[in-house]
Order: structure tokens, then C-alpha cells, then sequence
């Protein structure tokens, strides 16, 4: 296995217009993610989104994807077949999604889910075992009741518990790589702390590379090994997470300054100051 | 308390058999920043909405500069108290332009010089006057957001109630907006009531804060007393714990 999970050199996506051009959401993306946590921060439209998603082939067929390199352990997905990118697609490389409410199937059991993620990777395994994988990957993820919220509907679960189950249904067929976007932000701060420690143990224990995409910079920068800050499509910074402090670039060190803090003055909070030189191609 | 702007006494909201909002009772001074603070279901969003007269079935007396919230046309009612939704992408009509959208309060209470008034919480607001013959869905989230703002000050209530006012947005559009509700409470003694889960904003923001779990009310603390972390209750210090780490 080589060093790098995943390599992506100049990543260019673009949108059809109704003008008929193309509307350039991400402009030249490059990083490469090796087992490690990986964060991407950025306010909305920067296309830390888009980047992730477009790494697992899930954009739509109008979306113009160009890249000098785009791969996952070796295998180049540009030239990747549909049926190639499914196959990784579950089994290689999980996506966890924001709000639970949203992307579980409302009229499925949570632990049917995740016995048909079992499932659908090895049809071969017996719905007694895939049950008991189900059952086990709850009580890793620190439900106490796995029984219980395996014949749960989503709309009788918590918003943690119902991204635990996500997580789950996620990480049942051990995937090298997780990519989650936006995984906590639509949890309470109470419960946001306990799905990330979980998150963290299990990529620890795992090994996995995990691409984390959000819009927090502090949460990003406590969790992760590096951060990558980018704005209008392009990366401006790339930190080591624990050197927030000796951000470089204005536009990171004014995402920090303009979050107010419990302790913090009562004075007018700093505003970005947008400077057109920052979505300039270099 | 001396002069009080919103009493909420023993209000329960119950949703059919369950309650939602339990014997929670509160009083907020004129000129005030008040916050509420809680998990999801808490029933903090809920008070708001009852206040506003959106929700059937409430017990308990709500008065707003002593007009009460029972009994009162909704009409009248509605020129003591506004609010502002979370969402600003739900929250105005997207057939709408913004203009009218400012306006429709006005028109409905058969104000005068509505034209002029609208162009003037445009200027208010921070957006331009053509602004006004704009569709929602040609403005940013944080645009939207100032527009719902315009839009509750329309009739010059005293009282705002903002639900997660900043939420929705990013970080450093969340921040401007902080800066002009502070700025507008300052200019025209407004009082706001704060709904958010985020402690840092409403720390920021308030004055004083209660903090709400499963229904009821946990502690009522003011600034000083959060940043100095007196805090009685066992609830009060793991939630701020988990919003400061």
C-alpha cells in the first residue's frame, strides 16, 4: 500500500450556467491525505463539499470534473469505471453526512441499515451474522442498548444516536478512508463532543484516513492532524492543527478573530474584510 | 425588577399529551438582552413561538408591556413583539420582492408613507434601497437575514425575539450580524430576547441568560455570573464545560 491514501492534484469542478458557460466552484485543488485526519474548513460555496464528494463520485453527470491527478491508493479515478468507483463506494471509503434526520431511510430500522450495508458488500455473509455485526458496531460506537436501537425507526432516535447509527452503518466494512461533512453540526453541543470522540477512536483504532469537512475552524483545529482552509475554490492556507495560532493567511486569521467567545470583550466583532486578491489565481 | 417589558409567568405549552414547556416562568427588563439557552427540545424555541401566538394549547400569563399575550387582537398585539426566524431561507417568500416583503406589516396596519418607511430600514439594515426590487433568492443568507430583521422592526415593536438569528449562517457573516443587533438595541432601546444554543453568542450578546433542559428551567444567570462560572446546578457547569472546552 503506498504512503498516500488519496492524491489529488489541481482539482477543477465547474457548474453549466444558464448562460451556457461554466461556473468555476472549485479552481486547482491539491493535497494528498495519508492515514491521518485531515480537516477542510471554509465558509459555504468555498467548495470544501464539493471537493469531498468529488473524490467519492457522487456529483451529478452535468458536473465538469477536471484533474491532473485524482486517486485513491493507486487507482486512478478519472478513468475509474461507474461500477469500479461503486465498488469502492461503501466498501473502501465511507461518507458521513450531516443531519441524521435527512440521509437515514425513515422507513427502515436503524439496524436494518446497517445489515444491508453488511449485506450489500458480501452477499455471502448470513443475515444472522450480519445482524451480529450490526448489533457489534453499535456497541462500539457506545450505545448501551445496541438491541434496542437496532429495531428502531430514525425518527425514534436522538440526533446523536441517529449519527452514531450513520457512523456505523459507515465504518461497518472498514473503509481506508471516511470522509465527513459536516458530522456534528447539526448536533447539540453536548452530545457534538461525544459522537467526535467516538469518530476519533474508531479512525485511531482503524487506521483510516479521515477527510474532515467543516465550517468550524476551532473544532476542525482540535481534532485533526492538519487543516486546510480554503476560499472561493482554491486552498489559501494549509496548517498544522496545533499551530492555529501562526496562521499566515488574513482570511484564516480573520475566520478566528470573528467568532465571539463566552469570556471574551463585548466590543464589535471583527468582520472579514474581503479582498479580491484572495480568490486571484496564483 | 422595576420596568418590566416581558413577564412570562408558570407557562406550559403542551404539543397533545406531552409538555413541551413546563411551569417556566421568567421576567425580562426594558432595555435588556436576554438569552435562552438549551439542548434541542428543550422548549426554548417554543416559548418564543407561544409568545408570538403560534402555538394553540398554553397555560400561564404572558404580557408584554402589560398587554397581555391572552385576549389581546393580534393585531395590536403585534406591535408590542416581532420575530425573527432562524432560517432565512425559509422564513421570507421567495414570490416576494423585498420591498414588499418589508412592507406587508405596514400595509396590513394601514400605516402611512409605507415607501419611505421601507427605504429607510433598508438604509437601517445596512442593504441599499435597491435592494427593494430584489427576489430572496438573489440575496446571500446573511442578506436574508438582515432583511427578516427589517422586516420585524417594521411596525417599531419594542420587544424582538430572535430564534437562532445567526445559526444558519457562517461564521464571519454570523459576526456581522451580531454587530448590527447590537447596534440597532443601542440606537433604538430595543429589548431582545435570544434564543441559541450557541453560549458563546449569547454571552456575547446577553445580558442574562436561562438555561432550559427537558421542559423546564434550569438556572438564570447574568453575564457576570457565567464568565465567572458561579453556577449552582450540576446541568449549568456540564453544558458550559462542553461549550468551552
Amino acid at each position: 500500500m503506498s504512503e498516500n491514501l488519496i492524491e489529488v492534484k489541481n482539482l477543477r469542478i465547474a457548474f453549466p450556467t444558464e448562460a451556457g458557460g461554466w461556473h468555476q466552484a472549485v479552481r486547482g485543488v491539491s493535497f494528498t491525505l495519508g492515514r491521518e485526519k485531515l480537516g477542510i474548513v471554509g465558509e459555504s460555496g468555498s467548495g470544501k463539499s464539493l471537493s469531498g464528494r468529488a473524490i467519492l463520485g457522487v456529483l451529478p453527470d452535468y458536473v465538469r470534473i477536471e484533474a491532473d491527478k485524482l486517486a485513491f491508493d493507486g487507482i486512478d479515478l478519472r478513468a475509474a469505471s461507474p461500477r469500479q468507483r461503486r465498488h469502492l463506494r461503501g466498501g473502501r471509503m465511507g461518507m458521513v453526512l450531516q443531519d441524521p434526520k435527512f440521509s437515514l431511510n425513515p422507513v427502515m430500522t436503524a439496524g436494518a441499515q446497517i445489515v444491508e450495508a453488511i449485506r450489500i458488500g458480501d452477499r455471502r455473509i448470513s443475515r444472522a451474522a450480519a445482524r451480529k455485526g450490526a448489533l457489534d458496531i453499535l456497541h462500539s460506537l457506545h450505545i448501551r442498548d445496541p438491541e434496542l436501537v437496532f429495531d428502531r425507526y430514525p425518527h425514534e432516535l436522538s440526533g446523536g444516536m441517529g449519527q452514531r447509527v450513520m457512523i456505523g452503518m459507515m465504518v461497518v466494512r472498514e473503509p481506508d478512508v471516511l470522509i465527513a461533512d459536516e458530522p456534528t453540526s447539526a448536533l447539540d453541543v453536548t452530545v457534538q463532543m461525544q459522537v467526535l470522540s467516538i469518530l476519533d477512536e474508531l479512525v485511531e483504532r482503524r487506521k483510516m484516513g479521515l477527510i474532515f469537512i467543516s465550517h468550524d475552524l476551532q473544532l476542525v483545529s482540535r481534532f485533526c492532524d492538519r487543516v486546510i482552509v480554503m476560499y472561493a475554490g482554491q486552498i489559501v492556507e494549509t496548517l498544522d492543527a496545533r499551530r492555529l495560532g501562526e496562521a499566515q493567511h488574513p482570511y484564516t486569521k480573520g475566520l478566528l478573530a470573528c467568532l465571539p467567545e463566552i469570556d471574551g470583550p463585548l466590543t464589535p466583532l471583527p468582520t472579514l474584510d474581503r479582498q479580491a486578491a484572495w480568490s486571484q489565481l496564483p | 425588577m422595576t420596568d418590566t417589558i416581558l413577564g412570562v409567568e408558570h407557562l406550559s405549552v403542551r404539543f397533545g399529551a406531552s409538555t413541551v414547556v413546563d411551569d417556566v416562568s421568567f421576567a425580562v427588563a426594558r432595555g435588556e438582552s436576554f438569552g435562552l439557552v438549551g439542548e434541542s427540545g428543550s422548549g426554548k424555541s417554543t416559548i418564543l413561538r407561544t409568545i408570538m401566538g403560534l402555538s394553540p394549547d398554553w397555560s400561564g400569563t404572558i404580557a408584554v408591556n402589560g398587554v397581555p399575550a391572552r385576549g389581546t387582537p393580534r393585531r395590536e398585539f403585534s406591535t408590542q413583539v416581532q420575530m425573527v426566524f432562524q432560517d432565512p431561507y425559509a422564513s421570507l417568500h421567495p414570490r416576494h420582492l423585498i420591498g414588499n416583503a418589508i412592507a406587508e406589516p405596514m400595509r396590513i396596519h394601514r400605516m402611512d408613507n409605507v415607501e419611505a418607511r421601507t427605504l429607510e430600514l433598508l438604509a437601517l439594515i445596512g442593504l441599499g434601497e435597491d435592494f427593494a426590487y430584489r427576489y430572496p433568492h438573489e440575496l446571500s443568507g446573511g442578506q436574508r437575514q438582515r432583511v427578516a430583521i427589517a422586516r420585524a422592526l417594521a411596525l417599531s415593536p419594542k420587544l424582538l425575539l430572535l430564534d437562532e438569528p445567526t445559526s444558519a449562517l457562517d461564521v464571519s457573516i454570523q459576526a456581522e450580524i451580531l454587530n448590527l443587533l447590537n447596534r440597532l438595541r443601542a440606537e433604538m432601546g430595543l429589548t431582545f430576547v435570544i434564543v441559541s444554543h450557541n453560549l458563546a453568542v449569547i454571552s456575547y450578546c446577553c445580558d442574562r441568560l436561562m438555561l432550559m433542559q427537558n421542559a423546564r428551567h434550569v438556572e438564570t444567570l447574568s453575564r457576570a455570573q457565567l464568565r465567572n462560572r458561579e453556577l449552582d446546578q450540576d446541568y449549568t457547569k456540564a453544558f458550559v464545560a462542553a461549550s468551552t472546552l
